[in-house]
């Protein structure tokens, strides 16, 4: 009986119920006449063989984990929204991250002052103050060039910090030395106008000190109290403060 | 719920304009179809274009998706199964014109598959073992020809039913269950011919 029902199979009908028979779908009669066949036909037979083969190494593929940035990648490449984000907006409560919180404060130290400096009345003196900088930076040898190329590791910043503000100190300490001087010989030009030389006045302010402090903290005490009058004086004889200045500066740098 | 419930209510959402909606989708889907593209295209790069393609085409597309014409996981099949086959004809210049023909075994015997793969000796690691014989497998894999190769990664990685194959390939199922069948018999072959070669 067997014998017959396999002559009634064709390779076709085999072929078409290949698949639910290594599914393990096929049961009765029909399950008997495929099997029958593919004993006898030299093409359908080791095409079972082979196909339970086949779905057998099939099964050794595992899933693959997709990369960790493709998700983030599809979601900036659609909704262009990072995945963070949005999972922040939609699930996290309020969690500011350490650089938003700064961001925040610096914002609430700044906000006041920018204020202020949107008024015009500030404008102008903030202008002032930082062309007057921007001199000094620029006299004390600080050059954009040199920020631009500065080794920007921690020891290293704080190194050119301490060297930077050590020249503009240095220079600033220069300028006061300089107007000082300028004023002491106002003084001493007023004084002698009158036609009464007075030659103790025109010492060295640096051998005024006699604290015992360093000349620094004398002269800036100093050329506090005297400024307003060496500004005032200014314009009178620029060319002994070109002078004085020149020579000075050379002398202490 | 169910999951075609679920899908339908992101999609719903997410049609809306939910952001959240569409990472959830995205989340849910991006490995599978990784997964298949990975085994079609046999590159972890190209599978990673592909996959990003795919969800563009969906992002963009989402809005034709019609709930009561098919499930959620057969549409986004589809977009995959029609970007891949995209791919296939941009570089079947390339790399694939013999296997279109059906003249994968001639091109075998031209380039066995131990030419490739120099080292099949078992390891005392079996996780590395099996993770060998699965580049094998792949590399075989990626020889069938793109008709052969994508029915049998539907139905034997992703357990697709033939009736949602059929769909997604536009063919009845009786062409589904033979390209399956001839599928795994040529690899079948193919892994012979390697595996008798280095044995
Ligand atoms: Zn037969």
């Amino acid at each position: 009986m067997a014998a017959e029902s396999h002559n009634d199979m064709q390779c076709n009908e085999f072929d078409a119920l290949l698949s639910d028979a290594i599914d393990k779908m096929l049961t009765g009669p029909k399950a008997e006449a495929f099997l029958a066949h593919g004993k006898t036909c030299a093409v359908c037979g080791p095409l079972l063989a082979e196909a339970e083969i086949g779905k057998h190494w099939l099964e050794q593929l595992v899933e693959v984990e997709p990369p960790a940035m493709l998700m983030h990648n599809i979601l900036a490449a659609t909704v262009g929204i990072d995945t963070a984000r949005m999972r922040g907006a939609a699930t996290v409560p309020v969690r500011a991250s350490w650089f938003e919180r700064m961001a925040e404060w610096g914002r609430m130290v700044v906000s006041p002052v920018a204020n202020v400096a949107r008024q015009p009345r500030f404008a102008m003196s903030f202008g002032m103050a930082f062309f007057s900088l921007s001199i000094s930076l620029s006299l004390a040898g600080v050059k954009l060039s040199d920020v631009r190329h500065a080794d920007l590791r921690p020891s290293a910043i704080k190194r050119t910090y301490y060297e930077t503000s050590g020249r503009v100190v240095k220079y600033y300490e220069n300028i006061r030395f300089v107007y000082e001087i300028e004023s002491r010989v106002r003084e001493f030009k007023r004084a002698t106008t009158p036609a009464e030389p007075a030659p103790q006045k025109k010492d060295n302010p640096k051998n005024d000190n006699t604290s015992g402090q360093p000349d620094e903290k004398q002269q800036r005490n100093y050329s506090q109290g005297e400024r307003q009058v060496m500004l005032a004086g200014l314009s009178d004889n620029p060319p002994v403060v070109e002078f004085a200045n020149l020579a000075t500066l050379r002398r202490i740098s | 719920m169910e999951d075609a419930q679920i899908a339908a209510l992101l999609v719903r959402r997410c049609v809306a304009g939910d952001a959240v909606a569409w990472e959830e989708i995205v989340q849910r889907y991006n490995r599978r179809i990784y997964n298949i593209c990975y085994r079609f295209a046999g590159s972890a790069d190209d599978a990673q274009d592909l996959t990003q393609e795919v969800f563009i085409k969906m992002y963009r597309t989402l809005k034709t998706y019609d709930v009561e014409r098919g499930a959620f996981m057969t549409w986004v099949t589809t977009i995959t199964r029609n970007l891949l086959v995209d791919h296939f004809r941009k570089t079947k210049q390339d790399r694939m014109t013999e296997s279109l023909d059906g003249t994968a075994s001639e091109h075998e015997d031209a380039m066995p598959l131990s030419e490739r793969i120099p080292d099949l000796a078992p390891t005392p690691d079996t996780r590395a073992q099996s993770q060998q014989v699965g580049e094998v497998v792949q590399r075989a894999l990626t020889k069938l020809s793109p008709d052969l190769r994508e029915a049998v990664i539907l139905r034997d990685l992703h357990d697709m039913d033939y009736r949602d194959i059929a769909t997604v390939l536009k063919v009845p199922e009786g062409t589904v269950k033979s390209r399956i069948n001839r599928g795994r018999a040529e690899l079948a072959r193919l892994l012979q011919r390697t595996y008798k070669q280095v044995m």
